[in-house]
């Protein structure tokens, strides 16, 4: 038959070709599926959608740097440091000579994977720790939250400062102490889904059909945890910039010469006055980013919320 | 009456309270009764007792109140203070000096020999453990030898002895108060100065009153305060608004700025300070005269004076700087990444290497950003550094290590040689003996010809002789490298214009017990 297909409908069978027919699903799912749904919410959400906009020309213009940049981030030119925005730098020069639009587009780069990788380091601790605890229950469960307990009492960038002493500066040890900082939060929120979806039915007749407790956790209980995890990930990815903005700005996270915008916002500082564009776009940027992940965040929140989506 | 009327009547008068409030447009001119001058420095004395200061800040407050033997004026020339003269046996090994009479500390108690006598012996007690005992090096004995005369004596003949007596932190403080804070932090000192110390707002700051028993010229401004603004252009803005009337530091770019405020002086004054990078000399690939020399020649240290310090810091031609009695100039190695590419190649790393700079931030003018242009210069010539920073105390700690516990291979640091004798810059550092922890020299750098030379200038007492063996342990020590020399720093204070007689010395003091207020 090739490309086409014959297809019975109300009309009668009809002759159509694959591609007609692929999209013909495709539209069907896009109609009505529960992630489709989410998508169009989401869409109608004009403060996701601002979200949207500048996280997506944050990644844009990180993932296209070495297209972007007028010049090399770390090239330095003592004898045109401290120059004001204008046509050979955009947005200056720094206090070395270095190009700041150039630096701030690969600080880009390094903020969005702090941001994710810590993220994901995060869930990946957090949330089997917190299914585990949420699903046996007993003496493992109050061990646990106890645990949890302690490291919640620390604000999460105290405990990110804490590992990031023990562990040593760097960015890489940035990601994880802030990914650690996170694990609290998601063993706590998945606990909480786990608690209230282990006693469904299905899950119980999943359970008296013998299948393994793993098996449970994974495939039946977690999937329906999914979306306050997805919320809680686009707020922590926000929450995460701002802790590793915080570090480098410490001096405990980005290391000279890379141009983390904490690290340029700190250099600054010390020429607020002579050259306030030093610490005005790395400053602004932070706030844009994490001010479009928080806006994504509440319209997910919304979106995968049933009962706010007919409102 | 309508809404629109009310109103308007409400903007009226606040229009009217707004006018008479400010004074209608016609401002007189405040007169302020001035009797409080505020000094903002960077950092906070870490202890205002003699045996526990160690920084140039402690220094500044601490000599307000503290007083010395003998005072080192702005020429490095050495004037009485304390001690009204002094003499010395033919060897050099006994020194008697005349005190002052008629002097009182600050709680009444009377200055005199014995006073002297307990403040130089609490210094010298290893039980104190003073971190600058060995100022005191060779004294042997401090003996009494009349209410008004103290000798003091000497293991062997120590030229520079007068001028290690004038360093700020052997200060004369009341015995009364070594009994009571024997051992213990004394807080606010108790001493002979022009001000005495009234409370100390740890984090904050100190405040003084004037001394009206003082023995000299009774200074005129009444009350002093000195605040601590860690932060550079927080300290430039509290002179600015004139929350404070002088500041300490005052980084090079916002310099040129306030140079064209009508009502700040800005005062550029030398210092003893040299900023060098060390290198750990017992490790690859520092172990290489070459590499050393290489890098050297790598850095452009013209460049880092004219453009991150805008003229105002001097590349260094030696390892202690030109105001130093002692000091010779040999330097500075030419600027030439060819030549330094082809000593590494001839040292067997055509290749470069890679290795890690550990510097301070903020502790010197500029440092991080220093440390950042000698990355990018030496990166140039194949040396790949990474940078790391480290908070001040942890970073002494983590330097001030026994050879063979040392993890670092070059750090950037500083020095000033504060008695303006070279050997208190250059023993202290290049003696092979003298290494971390017990002593300076954290490159642990060691030449017998080097030490033979240094030890023979400190117990002759003939300045040409002397002179003359720096002279040839300097040529030595720069030809060896042991440090990537980089600059002599230059200091920049500024002042409200109606403060007059602030001395700005090249100790990295800034005193004003001459200072007045003018119209």
């Amino acid at each position: 038959m090739g490309t086409v297909e014959q297809v019975e409908t109300s009309e009668g069978i009809v002759v159509r070709s694959r591609r007609e027919l692929w999209w013909e699903r495709l539209r069907h799912w896009f109609r009505n599926s529960e992630w489709s749904q989410v998508a169009r919410h989401l869409l109608r959400n004009r403060g996701a959608l601002i979200g949207l906009v500048i996280i997506g020309t944050f990644v844009l213009a990180a993932v296209f740097a070495p297209y972007l940049a007028t010049h090399n981030p770390l090239e330095t030119s003592l004898t045109t440091r401290l120059m004001g925005p204008g046509s050979e730098h955009w947005l200056g020069s720094d206090e070395l000579g270095r190009d700041l639009f150039s630096r701030m587009l690969y600080g880009g780069r390094i903020s969005l994977n702090i941001g994710l990788i810590s993220v994901l380091i995060g869930v990946a601790i957090g949330v089997p720790v917190g299914a585990v605890s949420g699903y046996y229950g007993g003496k493992l469960d109050i061990i646990t939250q106890r645990f949890i307990d302690i490291m919640i009492a620390f604000p999460g960038i105290l405990l990110a400062i804490v590992v990031v002493t023990v562990l040593g500066v760097g960015v890489q040890n940035v990601m994880i102490a802030v990914g650690i900082a996170s694990v609290p939060i998601y063993a706590r929120l998945v606990r909480g889904s786990v608690l209230s979806v282990k006693e469904q039915s299905y899950v119980k007749a999943a359970r008296a059909a013998g299948i393994s407790d793993f098996a449970i956790i994974f495939r039946h209980v977690l999937p329906n945890c999914l979306a306050p995890i997805i919320v809680q990930s686009t707020f922590q990815i926000a929450t995460a910039i701002l802790w590793a903005a915080g570090l480098s700005f410490l001096g405990l996270g980005a290391q000279a010469p890379m141009p983390e915008w904490g690290r340029i916002l700190s250099q600054g500082r010390g020429y607020m006055r002579m050259a306030p564009h030093l610490t005005t776009f790395p400053g602004l940027a932070i706030l844009l980013m994490v001010l479009g992940f928080n806006l994504l965040g509440d319209g997910l929140r919304d979106a995968l919320d049933p009962k706010s989506r007919g409102r | 009456m309508s809404i629109g009327k009310r109103f308007a009547l409400l903007v009226l008068g606040v229009a009217v309270a707004a006018l008479v409030l400010t004074g209608a447009g016609a401002p007189e001119p405040e007169v302020v009764e001035r009797d409080t001058l505020t000094i903002a420095i960077g950092a906070e004395p870490e202890s205002l007792d003699p045996v526990n200061m160690t920084s140039a800040p402690a220094a500044t407050v601490g000599e307000h109140a503290v007083e010395r033997l003998i005072y080192m004026e702005e020429d490095g020339s050495l004037t009485p203070m304390l001690a009204t003269s002094w003499d010395s046996n033919e060897e050099g090994t006994e020194w008697t000096f005349q005190l002052r009479e008629g002097v009182q500390f600050h709680d009444g108690e009377p200055f005199n020999a014995e006073a002297v006598k307990a403040n130089l012996d609490r210094f010298l007690d290893p039980d104190v453990g003073a971190v600058y005992a060995f100022l005191l090096g060779s004294v042997q004995e401090v003996e009494v030898t009349g209410e008004y005369e103290v000798r003091l004596h000497l293991e062997e003949p120590f030229a520079p002895i007068l001028s290690h007596l004038s360093h700020s932190f052997i200060g004369m403080i009341s015995p009364v108060q070594l009994e009571e804070y024997y051992l213990d932090d004394a807080g606010e000192p108790i001493g002979t100065g022009p001000y005495e110390v009234v409370s100390w707002d740890r984090g904050d700051r100190v405040q003084m009153r004037v001394n009206e028993n003082y023995w000299g010229n009774i200074p005129e401004i009444p009350n002093l305060n000195f605040t601590f603004i860690s932060e550079d252009s927080a300290r430039v803005v509290a002179l600015e608004t004139g929350e404070a009337d002088a500041i300490m530091a005052v980084p090079p770019t916002d310099a040129i700025r306030l140079d064209d405020d009508p009502n700040i002086d800005v005062t550029y004054q030398t210092s003893v300070r040299t900023i060098y990078v060390g290198f750990n000399v017992n490790h690859e690939p520092f172990d290489n005269k070459t590499v050393r020399q290489a890098l050297n020649h790598a850095v452009d240290k013209e460049i880092i004076v004219e453009a991150i310090f805008e003229g105002n810091a001097f590349v260094a031609d030696a390892p202690i700087v030109d105001a130093v009695f002692g000091h010779s100039s040999v330097g500075p190695y030419e600027y030439d990444p060819d030549r330094a590419r082809e000593m590494l190649a001839e040292a067997g790393y055509p290749d470069g290497f890679d290795v890690t700079l550990y510097h301070p931030t903020g502790r010197y003018p500029q440092d991080s950003t220093v440390a950042e242009v000698v990355q990018d210069q030496l990166a140039d010539v194949g040396v790949n550094l990474t940078l790391e920073t480290m908070e001040w105390s942890s970073y002494l700690d983590f330097l001030y290590l026994p050879e063979d516990e040392s993890d670092y291979r070059m750090y950037l640091l500083g020095w000033g040689t504060v008695t303006l004798d070279a050997d208190y810059g250059l023993f202290a550092l290049f003696h092979g003996d003298q290494g971390a922890p017990a002593g300076n020299n954290i490159s642990y750098y060691r030449n017998s010809e080097v030490d033979d030379l240094l030890e023979r200038a400190r117990v002759n007492t003939n300045p040409d002789e002397r002179e003359a063996l720096y002279a040839d342990a300097i040529e030595l020590i720069w030809d060896d490298a042991s440090w990537l020399f980089l600059y002599n720093e230059g200091q920049v204070n500024a002042s409200r214009t109606y403060v007059e007689g602030l001395i700005h010395h090249p100790l990295e003091n800034l005193s004003a017990w001459e200072a007045y207020f003018v119209d």
